[in-house]
Order: structure tokens, then C-alpha cells, then sequence
């Protein structure tokens, strides 16, 4: 099935995606290359690489972006589209907050204390 | 005829002694269950709320997913009352960690329920905004508490949530606590040339002014507060604690994070 026969995704203000493995693919290519700047230990740069990888991989290898769908469970593509562009604008803001560090303030004594 | 009739009534007689039989062992294994010590008996009181182990321990887990992404912010995680995730940030964390919880692919907490003040005057930071997130995609909730006083300003989340708007407002007309680069911040639910910020603890429950229609000036007039009585104290404590077996109990799970976690 070469021809991508999806009409509308029923979603308001959300168009159907005319190349979505392309566009998938350049934006998860950023992720991973955004996520090479950090430090290799970082929690959060392990966890997203190992779901942006894990993603690339299924979008690259089936062509149905229909299957891709369903072995996703996030969704119609165009959303899953959505999230990747989301992860890519957070992994950018990661990188300049350096969220990695030790934790910056410790909470006064009995700031969390309830009942007080 | 009426032979057969009889044997029909002797079917259904025999038919209700059996139905009794078997009812009779039913009871038994409910009275067995009742007596059990097994743990995972599932509450049926309509009191008691009901725990749910697995729950709790995604919730703590993904508590500690979170708190192991952004270390830089977090310091302190728990579960409350058996399935509320509550993640405790310092303030200058509140537009990172609200945009992880909102942009990264395992939280997806793209709805803004609601953002709550808090005012606990004892406290060196008295106020506390408390952060309501639902993630449709994953259908869960999760709640981020952070402080401040009077004079720190807290980082508005209009950037982030559009929807922050109003709720900020909110809380700086109820609360004082000020919201730093917010569009439009001013009051939003008090009158026109309303002193003070009702929802702080220290501020009266009269109020400071009452307002009454003047006849002779034809129109409504604000005067500062009259007491027809003087203000009487209640003593309203009771020399017996009311619910003595809620005091000890902690509704609150603290979840180990960071360093707690390797140690384990």
C-alpha cells in the first residue's frame, strides 16, 4: 500500500502528516543528536535515548505507518509526531538547565513537615 | 392427575431444600474469609479507603524516575493517602520540572488541572503552590508542591501552560505571593479597590472594610469595620483528642530518591 489513504485524523487543528516516517525520523535523528552533548551517565539522557532509539528503529523498518501505530499504542501518528517534537524542544531546554546537577536548595527544616 | 400434581410439588420442594443446602456452605466460606489475616482481602467497608499496592508502587516509581531526570530540583518525593503522587520541588525548579512532566514521551502531563495556594505562617517560607498535572495520555495525575513568602517572587508558568493565566492571578489576589514574568498579573476575584489578600491566615474574617448604601449621599459608601459587639473569643478544643487514631497514622509514603535509592 504505497499510497497513504488517511483523510483526516478526526482531531481538531491537527492536519494529516503527508510524510510522517521522514519527519519522524529527522526529528528522533535530532533528539539523539541533542542527547550526545550531555554527559553519557545522565538518567535522563539514557531513558530517552533508549525510547527515541527503540522508536527510530520500529519507524524505519515498517513502512506502514499504520502498523507503526498500533505497535506504538501512543496514538495516531500525527500525535506521536506531536510528542516527538515536545521531547526534542524539552531535550534542547534540558541542555541549557543542566538538570543533571546535585539538587541546587535543600528545603528548610519542616518546610514538607504535615501535619506541622 | 393429581399424582402427577403432587409429584410436581414434591420436585419443588425438594428443589428449595437443595437451593437451602447449598446456601449454607456459602455463608461458611464468608465467615472463614471474614477471619482470614490474609492481606489481600480486598476493603468492602464503605469507610475505609481502599489501598491499592500496585498503584502505589508505579506511582513511587515513577516518582523516582522523575526525581532520578532532574536531581537539579527535586528533593523530596511521596505518595499520599495510597495513590497521589506529590513531588516536592524547590522554587527555582517549577518551569523545568513542570516542563519535563509536560514534554517528555513517558510523562505526557499536558493538562493543568489546577494551581493551589497554601499558608502556613509558622513556616521560614510560609506559602506553598501546589501544581495539579493530568496526563490524558497515561490517565494519572500528579501534583508538584513548591514554597515561597511574601517578597520571593515564583517563575510564572504562562510560557508553559497558557492555561496558568488565570490560576496565577488567582493566587496572587488570595495569597500576595507575586508570579515573575506573568502577562497580566492583578486581581481577579476581589471588588474593585480591595485591600489585603483574603486567603492568608493573618487576615480577618470581618475583613477590614464593610460596605452600606448611604441615603443621604444616594449612594453605596465603604467604612472601615464597626463591631456592634466586641469580638469574643470561642474556645472550641476539646480536652479529648477527637480522633486519636488518626494522629499517629501517616497518610503520607516518602519514596526514596536519589542517593536512598542506591543505598537500597
Amino acid at each position: 500500500m504505497a499510497a497513504y489513504l488517511k483523510k483526516t485524523t478526526g482531531l481538531t487543528g491537527l492536519a494529516v502528516a503527508k510524510h510522517p516516517q521522514q519527519t519522524l525520523k529527522v526529528v528522533y535523528e535530532k533528539i539523539l543528536r541533542t542527547l550526545q552533548k550531555m554527559p553519557q551517565d545522565t538518567a535522563y539522557r539514557q531513558h530517552t535515548e533508549q525510547i527515541v532509539k527503540g522508536r527510530l528503529h520500529m519507524v524505519s523498518t515498517e513502512s506502514d505507518m499504520m502498523k507503526v501505530e498500533e505497535k506504538l499504542k501512543c496514538g495516531q501518528i500525527e500525535e506521536v509526531i506531536l510528542q516527538a517534537q515536545r521531547e526534542l524542544s524539552l531535550s534542547r531546554k534540558m541542555l541549557e538547565w543542566k538538570a543533571w546537577e546535585p539538587l541546587m536548595a535543600e528545603a528548610p527544616k519542616n518546610q514538607w513537615k504535615w501535619p506541622i | 392427575m393429581a399424582a402427577a400434581k403432587w409429584r410436581n410439588v414434591f420436585s419443588l420442594a425438594s428443589q428449595f431444600c437443595a437451593k437451602r443446602f447449598i446456601y449454607q456452605p456459602r455463608i461458611l466460606t464468608a465467615v472463614q474469609r471474614l477471619q482470614t489475616t490474609d492481606t489481600t482481602v480486598k476493603e468492602v467497608r464503605p469507610t475505609v479507603r481502599q489501598s491499592h499496592p500496585l498503584v502505589k508502587k508505579q506511582l513511587a516509581e515513577f516518582g523516582q524516575y522523575v526525581a532520578e531526570c532532574m536531581p537539579k530540583y527535586i528533593q523530596k518525593v511521596h505518595v499520599a493517602n495510597g495513590d497521589e503522587l506529590d513531588i516536592m520541588i524547590c522554587p527555582d525548579g517549577v518551569i523545568p520540572v513542570l516542563t519535563f512532566l509536560k514534554d517528555h514521551h513517558n510523562a505526557q502531563f499536558l493538562s493543568l488541572a489546577d494551581i493551589a495556594g497554601l499558608d502556613v505562617p509558622t513556616r521560614q517560607y510560609r506559602f506553598e503552590i501546589v501544581y495539579n498535572l493530568l496526563s490524558l495520555q497515561y490517565n494519572s495525575r500528579i501534583r508538584v508542591r513548591t514554597y515561597t513568602d511574601e517578597l520571593t517572587p515564583i517563575d510564572s508558568l504562562c510560557d508553559v501552560f497558557m492555561g496558568a493565566n488565570w490560576y496565577e492571578r488567582e493566587i496572587w489576589d488570595m495569597y500576595g505571593v507575586f508570579f515573575a514574568n506573568h502577562p497580566d498579573l492583578r486581581r481577579i476575584l476581589t471588588d474593585y479597590g480591595f485591600e489585603g489578600h483574603p486567603q492568608r491566615r493573618d487576615f480577618p474574617l470581618t475583613g477590614y472594610v464593610e460596605v452600606r448604601y448611604d441615603d443621604e449621599v444616594k449612594r453605596v459608601v465603604v467604612e472601615p469595620l464597626e463591631m456592634t459587639q466586641e469580638f469574643r473569643k470561642f474556645e472550641y478544643s476539646s480536652p479529648w483528642e477527637s480522633f486519636p487514631a488518626y494522629r499517629q497514622l501517616a497518610a503520607t509514603e516518602e519514596v526514596p530518591i536519589g542517593e536512598e535509592t542506591e543505598k537500597k
